[in-house]
């Protein structure tokens, strides 16, 4: 009765608001605007619009560089953008570590591995520009504050081991320390502040911006426009848009709401579109991944993903239906994300597939415990209680069992060409821990173009846009049909610090 | 039966209605706050009735090293401590999490199945 009650009383209340003539919040218009006439508000150094990675590592090198008032603004609440929720694994070429570990590498053998990935039409000018200052942005990081987990991880489409993982398999390792350090320099942050526009001077170069401050996410009407002027340029470093439903099925219809998402709630877009506006180059829009790691049995990226990326290159995925493998474990993202999908059961129905790890290896990951404790994430001790339990037929799956064994003893898997190089010697024997896999709508690897100084290229002229630079998964083209894992953190960092390098050039 | 409910509701939000269209934001709210609101809406709301109250609001009278003390957990278990978070630190705003004129679920639930027993919604 409580309940009804409350409800009728909600809905009543919203029709007198309307009915006493209360203002009805209208979509607030998101307009480029000439800068003559417009009275400006406030003036700053360096103006850069959002928190992530690629922000917040943009404003440490301005600021290095010898700018004096940068300023941060973030549309949500709180600072970290997506940054904040993701896997914190960072890839770069020739690390201590790697000398340590044994791994040969180098900048040329990571971008070939990319370039594979990418499917033929990455930007490889670009992914050697970030391999090539990937340990220089990952030391900014570490002179931050991060702390890296004491072993590589070799993820899938990457030929070698290089990738670091923060100590709390998070991106929050990286973005909590930086955030700190940007308030330690004097980087002012300004946080519900929502960017809806840029200025146009006559030439054509970006004035400034129109900001809403004070604003309330998916409240259009919130807060109050300033126009602020940006003395030496912009950095545009918003993000992807995998949490804007209508944009992302306006690329891939396959991605219905039903479809879930590893993003934070504010990687929404509209950053990249106000630039689209301006005349920035769209390259690759529809190339949206989805990640292979993720679990029904939670949402977003949760404590699996993490999990299964850590325990892939060790572990068996099985379909369930047969008992069979149905890939190799370490593919790229794309590759093993549509061999997902198509695990289903006799009517066509979803059945995620499971990923299955010796107990004995997964341990050795932090996020083990958390998963079983979660509920997650389940360990058995034998393969028949296992296999009852996910109702796999116990036959094939304990013959696919002695067969991919067989393939660790050899170091030649027949089945999927799988690299079992961090397979050796790692038999999947019991206890087991197993996760449900089921892809989730991850990167968005299109976006506005960019030159390897961060700036964004006029779709007329074919000329970089004055006063403006983009850093970040905002920025399409750079890694092509699909992007390896941990390749996001080292690009934003080091698109970060090069616009930072081009505003204080500029 | 369910005709009979829904005539008692509508009279029920009519007169409520009428009080709140007079009174106009009271709405529903946790009792141990009833003092605050015994010194008027702007002890909390801050930045004039029409709007939300400053992110700061709630800090007049909670403070957040107190309630990190509160929420903390086992060293295992230490950043799942909601006001002393893995991604975000001692820095989210109250409101995330907790509304005091309608319910909120704990952010963490977007993607964690983290149980918040005493969570104060």
């Amino acid at each position: 009765m409580s309940d009804v009650n409350l409800l009728g009383r909600r809905n009543f209340i919203k029709g007198m608001g309307a009915a006493a003539g209360v203002a009805i919040a209208s979509p607030a218009m998101a307009i480029s605007e000439k800068a003559d006439g417009v009275k400006w508000d406030k003036e700053v150094e360096v103006l850069i619009i959002g928190s992530g990675f690629a922000g917040l590592a943009a404003a440490i090198e301005a600021t290095r560089k010898g700018a004096k008032d940068v300023h941060i603004f973030e549309k949500m609440s709180y600072f970290g953008g997506n940054s904040a929720i993701n896997g914190g694994l960072f890839a770069a070429p020739g690390t201590p570590m790697q000398k340590q570990e044994g791994v040969k590498d180098s900048v040329d053998r990571m971008v070939a591995d990319q370039m594979k990935s990418g499917r033929g039409v990455a930007d490889e000018g670009l992914l050697r520009h970030v391999a090539e200052h990937a340990v220089e942005a990952l030391q900014m990081t570490m002179d931050a504050g991060s702390e890296y987990h004491p072993y590589l991880q070799q993820l899938g489409g990457h030929s070698v081991a290089r990738t670091y993982q923060t100590t709390v398999s998070c991106g929050a390792g990286i973005t909590q320390p930086l955030y700190k350090e940007c308030k330690r320099i004097g980087v002012k942050t300004h946080n519900r502040s929502k960017f809806e526009g840029f200025i146009i001077g006559e030439d054509g170069k970006v004035e400034g911006v129109k900001m809403r401050e004070g604003y309330y996410f998916k409240e259009e009407d919130s807060g109050k426009v300033v126009y602020i002027r940006a003395k030496r340029g912009v950095i545009a470093a918003t993000g992807g848009f995998a949490q804007n439903i209508n944009l992302r099925m306006a690329q891939d219809p396959t991605l219905t709401s039903e479809v879930g998402c590893t993003n934070a709630p504010g990687a929404t877009g509209e950053g990249m579109y106000e630039m689209f506006r301006i005349g920035a180059i769209p390259v690759h829009m529809a190339h949206i991944q989805s990640g292979p790691w993720a679990s029904p049995d939670e949402g977003g990226f949760g404590y699996v993903s993490n999990y299964s990326i850590y325990n892939f290159p060790h572990s068996m995925a099985i379909n369930r239906l047969t008992g069979k493998r149905f890939m190799n474990e370490i593919a790229d993202r794309k590759t093993r994300a549509d061999a997902e999908l198509s695990c289903r059961d006799e009517k066509g129905e979803a059945l995620p597939p499971i990923l299955i790890t010796s107990y004995k290896h997964s341990k050795k990951h932090p996020n083990t415990k958390k998963v079983i404790k979660y509920n997650v994430g389940w360990k058995f001790d034998t393969v028949e209680e296992l296999a009852k339990h996910f109702e796999v037929p116990v036959k094939p799956l304990k013959a696919q069992i002695e067969e991919y064994n067989s393939y660790v003893k050899s170091g030649d898997d027949k089945q999927f060409g799988k690299n079992m190089t961090k397979a050796k010697d790692k038999f999947i024997e019991a206890p087991f821990t197993v996760v449900r896999l089921w892809p989730k709508v991850h990167y968005c690897q299109g976006g506005v173009q960019i030159t390897t100084k961060a700036e964004v290229k006029d779709s007329f002229t074919g000329q970089p846009i004055k006063g403006l630079y983009a850093a970040g998964e905002v920025c399409g083209g750079v890694h092509g049909v699909s992007r390896l894992g941990s390749c996001s953190i080292p690009e934003c960092m080091v698109m970060g610090m090069t616009a930072a390098r081009s505003v204080m050039d500029a | 039966m369910s005709i009979m409910n829904n005539k008692m509701n509508t009279a029920l939000a009519l007169v409520l209605g009428c009080c709140l269209a007079l009174s106009a934001q009271a709405r529903d709210k946790r009792d141990y706050h009833e003092m605050v609101y015994d010194s008027g809406c702007k002890s909390c709301h801050d930045q004039g009735t029409k709007t939300y109250p400053s992110d700061g609001s709630c800090l007049q009278c909670h403070d957040v090293e107190e309630l990190v003390e509160q929420t903390a957990r086992s060293e295992e278990d230490k950043w799942q401590n909601p006001h002393n978070n893995l991604h975000y630190g001692k820095e989210l705003p109250c409101v995330e999490c907790h509304g005091e004129h309608q319910p909120k679920q704990p952010m963490c639930n977007n993607c964690h199945t983290f149980k918040f027993d005493k969570h104060k919604q």
